[in-house]
């Protein structure tokens, strides 16, 4: 009986100390490309999802788009305006993966609101004595444009960046596979030397 | 593909299959004689290395289940490998998840469990070739009832899964093919090196 509540125990504390699920078979990556969102489904072990149904979704839970990803299990869909986006791609067999995009990601998109902000700025700078030549003709408009495409090329640049970063996230590791095995050897080992003392004990 | 995850089965699905895995895995567990302890162990740790790799079938992925070939070797001493398998994966990759873990135990290892028993008596006795024969429709028919099993699990969870469902199982049909190769190749090999594995009550009285 003692034996039986120390393995008990053992297992409450084994799932405790893990996380909760931190990974699906299937997973999905995506980033903001120029106000679109971008990204791929994959498998982890191995391939991408093909065909698969991946919808849109607004942070209260509305369809902004339900369409399927091509055969490099690929999507891109442009919001109506910048917004926090949940995406959710359903393989329709069980597998499902969800992530989510917020609103501060989508901010290489520059709206007619980020220009009016800028524009005092720039015009202050514009006014001051010190400036150069090349700040003082600058435009609120074409400050917004400057940002534009330094989001856009930023964005550009960390895109192999995220995609290497959550392929390698969901990858089976060659020594998580190896401490799962190891589990299971112990686990036979804790039963024969339970059954065995089991034994020992009836005997005597 | 055998492995659902949290959050895709509603609650009565994944409850009655939870209390049947306990069922199943204590009924298997009271019948468990210690020298089956190791094979168990060795099973369990091949379920879970190779079910992790998949290979890409449309929008799907499919990986070897092992049901057959376990079955064979283990009969109802199946339930408590694959349980702690499907544990382990859960915890340290999140194949699969907590609340589905009776639902997925059962959803492989019945139709392991009760096909290996029904085919074990013959493949003891039959020759080499035979036995490969066998074990290969065994294993075959093991991937289709657990792919049933799977179609039916989403099917009575949401009424939506019942058209993908159907597409579903014609990713098992490769897999039907692939795991019944490896599996009569396996069972020919014990069959020729160690055949008192294939009749458990034999073994090591």
């Amino acid at each position: 009986m003692k034996t039986r509540a120390m393995t008990a125990a053992l297992l409450v504390l084994c799932v405790c100390m893990t996380q909760p699920a931190l990974a699906h078979r299937l997973r999905l990556y995506a980033h903001v490309e120029d106000g679109a969102v971008v990204g791929f489904a994959f498998f982890v072990g191995g391939g991408r999802a093909r065909d698969a149904e991946i919808s849109f979704r607004d942070a209260s839970g509305r369809n902004l788009h339900v369409g399927r990803t091509d055969h490099e299990g690929a999507f891109a869909f442009t919001p109506p305006q910048p917004q926090d986006v949940v995406i959710i791609v359903n393989s329709g067999d069980g597998h499902a993966a969800e992530t989510s995009l917020p609103l501060e990601r989508f901010t290489a998109r520059a709206t007619p609101e980020a220009a009016h902000e800028a524009g005092p700025v720039a015009q202050a700078e514009a006014g001051a004595p010190s400036q150069t030549g090349a700040v003082s003709t600058l435009r609120p408009a074409d400050l917004a444009l400057i940002e534009r495409k330094v989001e856009a090329a930023v964005a550009r640049q960390i895109a192999p960046l995220l995609e290497a970063y959550a392929l390698a996230e969901g990858r089976v590791r060659f020594n998580d596979l190896m401490g799962g095995i190891g589990m299971i050897v112990g686990l036979a080992g804790a039963a024969l030397w339970a059954s065995r003392r089991r034994r020992d004990r009836a005997q005597s | 593909m055998a492995h659902i995850p949290d959050g895709v089965l509603s609650a009565p699905v994944f409850v009655v299959g939870g209390l049947a895995a306990v069922a199943a895995l204590t009924f298997s567990l009271r019948a468990l004689d210690d020298r089956q302890i190791p094979r168990v162990a060795i099973l369990s740790a091949s379920f879970f290395a190779i079910s992790l790799f998949s290979i890409p079938i449309g929008p799907t992925s499919i990986h070897l289940l092992l049901g057959g070939l376990m079955g064979l070797i283990l009969g109802p001493a199946i339930f408590p490998a694959i349980f702690a398998a499907l544990l382990l994966q859960a915890m340290m990759f999140g194949f699969g998840g907590l609340t589905t873990l009776g639902i997925n135990t059962i959803n492989i290892a019945v139709p392991g469990a009760l096909l290996g028993l029904a085919f074990r008596p013959a493949v003891a006795r039959a020759s080499v070739a035979r036995a490969a024969i066998l074990a290969t429709i065994c294993s075959a028919l093991c991937v289709v009832a657990t792919g049933l099993l799977v179609a039916l699990s989403l099917a009575f969870s949401s009424p939506d899964y019942a058209a993908s469902a159907k597409a579903m199982i014609a990713t098992y049909v490769p897999l039907m093919v692939i795991e019944g190769l490896i599996t009569g190749s396996c069972i020919s090999f014990l069959k020729k090196v160690k055949p008192e594995l294939l009749s458990p009550h034999a073994a090591g009285e």
